[in-house]
């Protein structure tokens, strides 16, 4: 027998033109909580898929307690007692908490094919308990917060006889007190002889639970280390490596007159009371957890929801913006969050991505002129440097990272003056980051001004000459560049999260 | 930033343009006359050909907006409707004293409030689907039209308002003259226009082009406007061509539009297709009805064709999308504070 319940040995896993796990290794002890961490894009998704079944790995193997496994499909790991819960909670919200704790493997009685409900209530019941909970397994799943739909997908896991429990970032969208109370769960399981691998970007998280921590790092492995001996410094490192400072380039710009003010600006639900100043040159960083309204707040600005109070001056005029076309036309554009759902259309060329969203430029008086279209589309992918041989290549055939440099072209086809970036490294590996945080610097210097949303606290600090926090859809900070650090942010960022009240 | 070079200079590939549905259409046609004509000795008779080419394409009008429907991913089974009422008011209002020039200008203006109710209501609610939006409003202008009317029939037109139906311009029927001229003008509209480019992209992906600066809900408004005014074409060649209507006219022909349509490799996932396949389609379908008519083989076996047909177009075409689709696996797209 094996000391260790789940063992991974030399994974590696390939997708055409990427490799997403190279060589990595791990492995998990029953009663312990092993935390997996690393950037956006280390990896840690794909690992967890080829635990759970969802990839089967080019190379490398799976031992389930000492014994060689392969898994097919989810189901053949779901039956060896290996669970996952996701932070996009994935359940039926119309069916009640019962018949989502026992979506696929009801009790069914033999004799008669009839379903158990009040078997199956009971045992809901039970579990609940067992976990600390008083709900009522009769409620709609749809019904219940974020934090209470994770403990029933707990509940779930612990129906299924689950021995390894996944836990994809289960915080991310919990106040305080809800992950104290997520703690407390997961520590029962661990004594209980559950073995758990808990993803999550926040440091404490893991010094509060975890046991041992194993870091990716690019599809790499980089270590496994027990977390009492391991530095945060030394942490931090392993995870970004030692590229982080070469990563940002050095910016030097002049910040010049104002562009955009933004005076009280409200949204219902969404954010209150946003009041900022944006100058020529400048890169303003919008940062906040999850729901904080930085997303809400900058699509208002571009005119896909406007918002409903406050004022918007763009180059010292008052203006309104109710639609994007209106944001266009003032010299605004956005770079969506999602580039495969919001910016480009992938079955299209990358041609004729670039000029969407400027095709009066490449046209005369409605009549497209394809000359046109093949010479502004190649000098802007040459300026951004979009790796491709040809133009009339699909955008679907880019690497991520090329994607978003043909979502950022589209962008330089018109004249504007202030660029909204959202996430703008979301989903791309660090060969191209670092290339879009040129292409930032350089819009910059050319007298742009910037404003970045995002979630990644190193790019947050490393490019943004001023940062705004935010916090359940207010700014409660601002933070000038040599004030930047991963801590006051972090304490802006939560300032509120321990009160009750949270924004939807 | 970069130096590195991207080519501009797209080959012609002989691959690519032999590889298109329209070849396939191309093709049926060719077969179906020699077919037919090595049956029937009248198939080629120039007079019963051009008599039957006048009958079919009544509809086809309907055709051209149909496409740029179904390329931005939407329908409208209520164009049938639309031709039945547009021709009733016409028939009613030229009845009730107006002169028939009016008439035919209240028609096409009956039309026109048709589509851009249809587009009205889509655009403002735009969580409906437009099935069924348009089925309401289908049975709607049926309604209407049969009010009206009430079962009755109504006509007696001037003599020259069967020009449109009957009419000749040296050798060609005149139907076939505006519907060549219509066909070019939409075909320019549909794949050399900004118009055009904004309608593929709605139908490829409606979010990146409203991201996009392209004004969505304009586009959509216009064009089940212009569908709602070629339904009211369609209207009055029909009228003139049977001398009177009733409300129970053009039944069924949306479904004769959108089998037309999908057999010229439209696809219904939208974004995909050419105005040329549907064009193509109108022909197939109309000269394999007239042939089919001609060697008395039934009705039903015609259906049974054009549905063979159709499962063909509709696998061929989405097969091609989805072998064009392909998305990224490796995202790790977790949002938050690292």
């Amino acid at each position: 027998m094996s000391d260790y319940v789940l063992e991974l040995k030399a994974i590696t896993k390939e997708f055409p033109g990427v490799k997403a796990l190279d060589n990595v290794h791990f492995n998990l002890k029953a009663g312990e909580i092993h935390a997996l961490m690393g950037e956006n894009g280390a990896g840690k998704s794909t690992f967890i898929k080829v635990i759970t079944g969802v990839h089967l790995p080019n190379k490398g193997d799976v031992y389930l307690n000492g014994e060689k496994v392969v898994f097919h499909n989810p189901k053949e790991a779901t039956k060896v007692g290996i669970a996952a819960i996701y932070q996009h909670v994935t359940n039926y919200p119309d069916l009640s908490v019962t018949e989502n704790i026992f979506m696929g493997h009801e009790k069914i009685k033999k004799s008669t094919r009839k379903i158990q409900w009040k078997e199956m209530h009971a045992d809901a019941k039970a579990l609940l308990e067992s976990l600390g909970s008083d709900l009522n397994p009769k409620t709609e799943m749809g019904s219940l917060s974020v934090a209470k739909q994770q403990i029933v997908e707990i509940a779930k896991a612990l129906s299924a006889n689950a021995k390894i429990i996944i836990m994809d970032e289960p915080t991310a969208a919990l106040t305080h007190r809800e992950s104290e109370e997520l703690y407390k769960i997961t520590e029962r399981l661990r004594d209980e002889g559950v073995a758990i691998i808990f993803i999550s970007h926040r440091f404490e998280d893991m010094y509060r639970l975890a046991d041992r921590v194993t870091v990716l790092r690019d599809s790499q492995y980089i270590g496994t280390w027990d977390v009492d001996g391991i530095s945060n410094d030394k942490l931090v490192v392993a995870m970004v490596g030692r590229e982080i400072k070469q990563l940002f380039p050095e910016k030097q710009v002049l910040i010049d007159e104002e562009l955009l003010r933004v005076e009280k600006l409200g949204q219902a639900g969404m954010f209150k009371d946003i009041s900022f100043t944006l100058h020529k040159g400048e890169i303003l960083g919008i940062t906040g957890l999850v729901g904080a309204g930085r997303s809400e707040l900058c699509q208002a600005l571009f005119g896909i929801e406007p918002y409903d109070e406050g004022a918007v001056y763009f180059e010292g005029e008052k203006v309104t913006i109710k639609t994007p076309a209106d944001a266009v036309n003032l010299g605004i554009g956005y770079l969506p969050e999602d580039r495969q759902t919001q910016s480009l259309i992938l079955q299209w060329s990358i041609s004729q991505n670039i000029t969407l969203s400027s095709l009066d430029k490449i046209s005369h008086k409605g009549w497209l002129n394809n000359q046109e279209e093949r010479k502004m589309s190649k000098t802007l992918a040459e300026q951004v440097g979009v790796k491709t041989n040809s133009i009339f290549n699909l955008a679907s055939s880019l690497s991520g990272g090329n994607q978003q440099k043909v979502a950022v072209a589209k962008l330089l086809t018109k004249d504007l003056k202030v660029l909204i970036f959202d996430e703008p490294t979301k989903g791309v590996d660090i060969g191209a980051r670092s290339s879009i945080y040129q292409i930032m610097i350089d819009l910059a210097s050319e007298g742009y001004g910037i404003i970045m949303i995002s979630s990644e606290m190193p790019e947050v600090i490393g490019l943004s000459d001023r940062i705004a926090v935010m916090c359940e859809g207010r700014i409660t900070r601002f933070l000038d560049k040599d004030q930047a650090t991963q801590e006051a942010i972090l304490e802006a960022a939560m300032s509120k999260q321990t009160s009750k009240s949270q924004v939807v | 930033m970069s130096t590195r070079t991207i080519n501009n200079v797209q080959n012609f590939s002989w691959k690519r343009f032999m590889l298109q549905w329209e070849w396939m259409l191309i093709a049926l046609i060719i077969i179906i006359f020699i077919v037919n004509s090595s049956i029937s000795p009248y198939f080629l008779n120039f007079t019963s050909i051009s008599d039957a080419t006048m009958t079919f394409l009544d509809k086809a009008f309907i055709v051209f907006p149909m496409v740029m429907i179904m390329i931005m991913r939407e329908i409208d089974i209520s164009v049938g409707s639309t031709v039945a009422l547009a021709s009733v008011v016409m028939a009613t209002t030229f009845n009730a004293g107006l002169p028939m020039e009016l008439a035919i200008v209240v028609c096409l203006l009956v039309g026109a409030l048709c589509g851009f109710f249809n587009g009205f209501l889509l655009v403002k609610y735009r969580e409906l689907s437009a099935v069924i939006v348009t089925l309401s409003t289908m049975i709607l202008y049926r309604g209407i039209a049969y009010m009206i009317l009430e079962d009755q029939s109504s006509g007696g037109f001037p003599s020259w308002f069967s020009y449109f139906g009957w009419g000749y311009i040296g050798p060609i029927p005149f139907i076939l003259l505006l519907f060549v001229i219509l066909a070019i003008g939409f075909a320019l509209l549909l794949h050399k226009t900004v118009f055009g480019r904004q309608v593929y992209a709605i139908g490829s992906n409606t979010t990146a082009s409203r991201f996009s600066g392209v004004k969505v809900d304009r586009i959509k408004l216009i064009v089940f406007t212009l569908a709602g005014v070629m339904a009211a074409i369609t209207a009055i060649f029909l009228t003139a061509r049977m001398g009177s209507t009733r409300p129970n006219v053009a039944n069924m022909y949306e479904l004769d539009v959108i089998a037309m349509v999908a057999l010229g490799g439209i696809s219904t996932a939208g974004g995909k297709g050419k105005m040329l396949g549907a064009i193509l389609a109108v022909f197939v379908i109309g000269y394999l009805q007239y042939g089919l008519g001609l060697i008395n083989i039934p009705a039903q076996m015609l259906l049974i064709v054009i549905g063979v047909l159709l499962i063909a177009s509709v696998t061929v075409t989405n097969l091609r999308v989805k072998g064009k689709f392909k998305t990224s696996s490796k995202s790790d797209s977790k949002e938050k504070v690292s």
